[in-house]
């Protein structure tokens, strides 16, 4: 494949059957975002792991598709992705809806594979949880949600008219770990923008879309809005520094996008991709310009500016 | 002998070879001071069954290397420190630290990152690897990646990938899929012991059921090794061929190309052989990888997946033939049986007559193809005995209406004049080969699990005896000496605690006990212990046979 193109964004949407995945896709396919989305329902891996959970009940070992490679790879995913890629009208965005029992970790990794690298990018990685039905796990399906849960850089808890507060507390609880970007919605109301993170950041879009332009001085509320922060400076940061901070960013704050300016590389740009709790930092091509930093933060409601400010300044290396 | 009839009311052996096969009065004729008789008080006797597809090790042996097990259902990082350190307590010396496993989600609950970094904290100075949960990834420490030689230089395997920090490019000790095998690579292999425990555990069952030949497919120079010391000791109470591994991802072979030119006939002896040679053309129906004739229903290309090119297996095939090597391949898609029967006949035009090849589960097949194995003297192996209903066995059966209507067609193959042999595959099916043997008569589920018959056509039981002895004695190549009770040939036999032809297959055939084991004229089983302390006490003992799935046999 030639490398004039920009690899194509993939989103991979996890959950449990009736968590409230098929109304989120019908939403997002449905809605006016005015881009070309393909979207793949990853159900063949279903029957790939009942078949691991039978002969895993049956004998006591299985590890026979352990070593072997022929066994455990997704083949079927490899080829779809393939045949995606490959279209005539190149989609710009690749939703992966996976199935109630296949473990997203499997898509992601081979999302990864060497083959895809010039060719796709994990976006974001969404779990949607349904806190009434997490109180009852056990067994492989209580394994399986401990396998959705990790992979996920965002948990959606979607409340059904069951959903009790109390259930969604406990859910906090006994499932939610530290440092967790949690959307809390009710009927799958997602904004498609948390799942297509780039519509934020570009500015040709509505900016209604985008919400308001938080300061250090905003002291309000914003309620069922995106607000965006920015940061800008030139001093150079600390990579494990920085590295942490963003980790430990508020469990409201979605997505970061721009550029630092890093001491343990300061001759290049560095890409900072931000999606809930997943942070990728890259190097990039030398500074055309005076070195700097330059992020863009965008959460739902409320951002506290002064302290992504304090946050960020903590780096300076 | 009626070669429609192979079982026999009477039978006289000498020097582990049937000298007679009649009625009683042709045997008192032969008798002399030394002959011993066993009366079977009429039980029914058969040749031995041929089991021509399975692996004991692989099921076995790692439960028995002694590994690392954690063993906690979710264990946290601090309980996979504290193993990890008891292990090495227990196993001292600079030694690799292997096994499972760990879950990420309670290092994301304990906010840390697994990998190299927080491994080293546990142990630094030994090789430590560890799988997680879900098989989908294997942290490692800084020491077992240097033994690896996996530097921020090494590339990416396919079909997999070595983690990487973003900035550094130094390897994170996270390795997912196909880079385990980097890490396998450096490793020592299985211990010796767990081989030999987990081969000999496998002959002792097999032996118990009847099974009096069979093939153990993908082996190394270490497996060969321990099936040797079983033989040394006496204690190979079947005939084994052996395949070598043709890939690396299973288990490194790191002599096969020595084994292949010649090293291979050390292991020789009357009842081992590693004249054989197993590889993986494609892959499994359960994840739509094997290599279908036509595209996967709701598909518009795909056709599966070959794991190797027909010119590769072509050459292979001409080249092994040559120096009387049999490759077993695995074709689950009948697309990859295809181009095998292609590779085989290329053979054929090259070296003229040659070996008989083995195609591996055959699990679909052409119709078009079903002749080629006469014409080829190609063996049709059907494996895993999963031909009856069953969770399992419909989780295989993705391929469409149309196609699963010929879902291991035995049928086919023997009705073009064909030879038809099972294969337990163990662990992928049970062990047991009466499962198999009962359902290709039935194609039913043998504990009325579902009330439907399975796919695909069921065969006589006169068919079926001979897919489970003498077919099985021709894909071995020694159907002149073995395989049925016909004077001249090895006193292989088997009495069992039932008739065959006297019962309802379903429900009835699957269970059956064999009390005795015959194998070349000696009793290696003896399961109501009738000849203890005698001349003919059995090889194996009653209480000594394991048992794997209790379930399955009643
Ligand atoms: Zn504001
Ligand atoms: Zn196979
Ligand atoms: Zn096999």
């Amino acid at each position: 494949m030639s490398k004039k193109f920009s690899p194509i964004p993939v989103t991979v949407i996890s959950g449990f059957l009736g968590a409230g995945k098929t109304t989120l896709l019908n939403r997002i396919l449905n809605g006016d975002h005015g881009r070309k989305i393909a979207v793949m329902v990853n159900d063949f891996g279903e029957i790939n792991i009942d078949s691991q959970l039978i002969v895993s009940a049956e004998q006591s070992m299985v590890n026979l598709s352990n070593g072997c490679i022929c066994c455990t790879v997704e083949s079927d995913l490899i080829e779809q992705l393939h045949k995606l890629i490959n279209l005539r009208e190149r989609p710009e965005y690749i939703l992966i809806e996976t199935s109630g029992v296949s473990d997203p970790s499997k898509v992601v990794n081979t999302l990864c594979y060497p083959q895809f690298r010039q060719q796709l990018t994990v976006d974001a990685v969404v779990a949607i949880i349904d806190a009434d039905n997490f109180s009852s796990l056990d067994g492989d399906r209580r394994k399986l949600a401990m396998d959705q849960l990790s992979v996920a850089d965002i948990v959606v808890i979607n409340k059904t008219d069951l959903a009790t507060t109390r259930q969604v507390e406990s859910f906090r609880q006994q499932w939610l770990y530290p440092y967790a970007r949690v959307f809390e919605t009710q009927f799958a109301d997602i904004p498609v923008e948390l799942l297509l993170g780039t519509e934020l950041f570009e500015t040709n879009h509505s900016p209604s879309k985008s919400g308001h332009q938080c300061n250090a001085n905003c002291d309000h509320n914003h309620n069922q809005q995106f607000a965006t922060y920015s940061w800008e400076s030139d001093q150079p940061l600390s990579l494990s520094k920085l590295r942490h901070a963003l980790k430990q960013l508020p469990e409201n704050l979605y997505r970061a996008k721009g550029f630092v300016y890093l001491a343990e590389s300061p001759k290049h740009r560095c890409k900072v991709h931000l999606v809930g709790s997943r942070v990728e930092i890259e190097k990039e091509e030398r500074w055309q310009q005076m070195p700097k930093n330059q992020l863009v933060m965008i959460g739902w409601n409320n951002l506290d500016a002064a302290h992504l400010n304090q946050a960020l300044e903590n780096c300076y290396s | 002998m009626d070669p429609g009839r192979p079982w026999a009311e009477a039978v006289a052996i000498k020097d582990g070879r049937f000298i007679a096969v009649g009625g009683r009065a042709e045997m008192d004729a032969l008798r002399d001071e030394h002959t011993r008789e066993v009366d079977l008080q009429g039980r029914f006797a058969m040749p031995g069954l041929y089991d021509m597809h399975t692996h004991p090790d692989l099921s076995l042996a790692p439960g028995y290397a002694d590994y690392l097990d954690v063993g906690l259902e979710s264990p946290t990082p601090d309980d996979i420190a504290k193993a990890i350190l008891d292990y090495a307590e227990s196993h001292p010396g600079d030694g690799w630290i292997y096994g499972s496993y760990f879950v990420h989600f309670t290092f994301r609950q304990a906010e840390i990152e697994p990998g190299c970094e927080w491994l080293d904290t546990v142990m630094p100075d030994r090789p430590v690897a560890i799988l997680d949960r879900s098989w989908g990834s294997m942290m490692v420490n800084s020491k077992a990646l240097a033994l690896a030689n996996i530097t921020a230089d090494t590339p990416d395997p396919g079909n997999g990938f070595i983690q990487r920090d973003s900035i550094t490019g130094e390897a994170t000790g996270i390795l997912i899929d196909g880079a385990y095998a980097m890490i396998h690579a450096a490793m020592p292999p299985t211990p010796q012991h767990a081989l030999k425990r987990a081969y000999r555990e496998g002959v002792q069952y097999q032996s118990s059921r009847g099974v009096v030949a069979t093939k153990y497919v993908h082996v190394c120079e270490h497996r060969l090794e321990a099936l040797k010391s079983i033989d040394d000791a006496g204690e190979m109470t079947l005939r084994v061929e052996a395949a070598i591994s043709w890939q690396d991802d299973i288990f490194p072979v790191k002599r096969r190309w020595e084994l292949l030119s010649g090293e291979r006939h050390y292991y020789r002896s009357a009842r081992l052989n590693a004249n054989a040679v197993k590889f993986h053309f494609d892959g499994v129906h359960e994840t739509r990888s094997s290599y279908l004739s036509s595209p996967w229903p709701g598909e518009e290309k795909w056709r599966g997946g070959l794991n190797l090119t027909p010119e590769h297996i072509t050459d292979m095939v001409v080249d092994l033939d040559r120096r009387g090597i049999r490759v077993i391949s695995h074709c689950t898609g009948d697309g990859a049986s295809d181009l095998f029967l292609d590779a085989v006949a290329e053979a054929r035009r090259v070296n003229g007559g040659g070996v008989r090849h083995q195609c591996a589960h055959s699990t679909l097949l052409l119709e078009e193809n079903l002749a080629r194995f006469k014409e080829l003297n190609v063996t049709a192996e059907f494996s895993p005995a999963v031909w009856y209903p069953s969770d399992f066995a419909y989780a295989r059966t993705q391929a469409g209406e149309e196609k699963m209507k010929t879902l291991y067609n035995f049928k086919g193959v023997l009705d073009a004049g064909g030879v038809a042999v099972m294969g337990t595959d163990w662990p992928v099916s049970n062990i047991n080969p009466w499962i198999g043997f009962e359902t290709m008569v039935t194609r039913k589920n043998p504990w009325g699990d579902y009330s439907e018959p399975f796919y695909g056509e069921p065969i006589s039981l006169e068919q079926a005896i001979k897919v489970m002895t003498i077919n099985g004695a021709w894909s071995m190549g020694i159907e002149h000496k073995a395989g049925s009770i016909e004077v001249g040939k090895s006193a292989d036999l088997i009495v069992l605690d039932r008739n065959l032809f006297e019962l309802e297959p379903q429900g009835n055939l699957h269970n059956t006990r064999v009390d005795i084991t015959v194998m070349e004229g000696e009793i290696v089983w003896d399961r109501l212990d009738q000849f203890e302390q005698a001349e003919l006490e059995a090889v194996w003992k009653s209480d000594q046979v394991p048992t794997f799935y209790e379930r399955m046999e009643d």
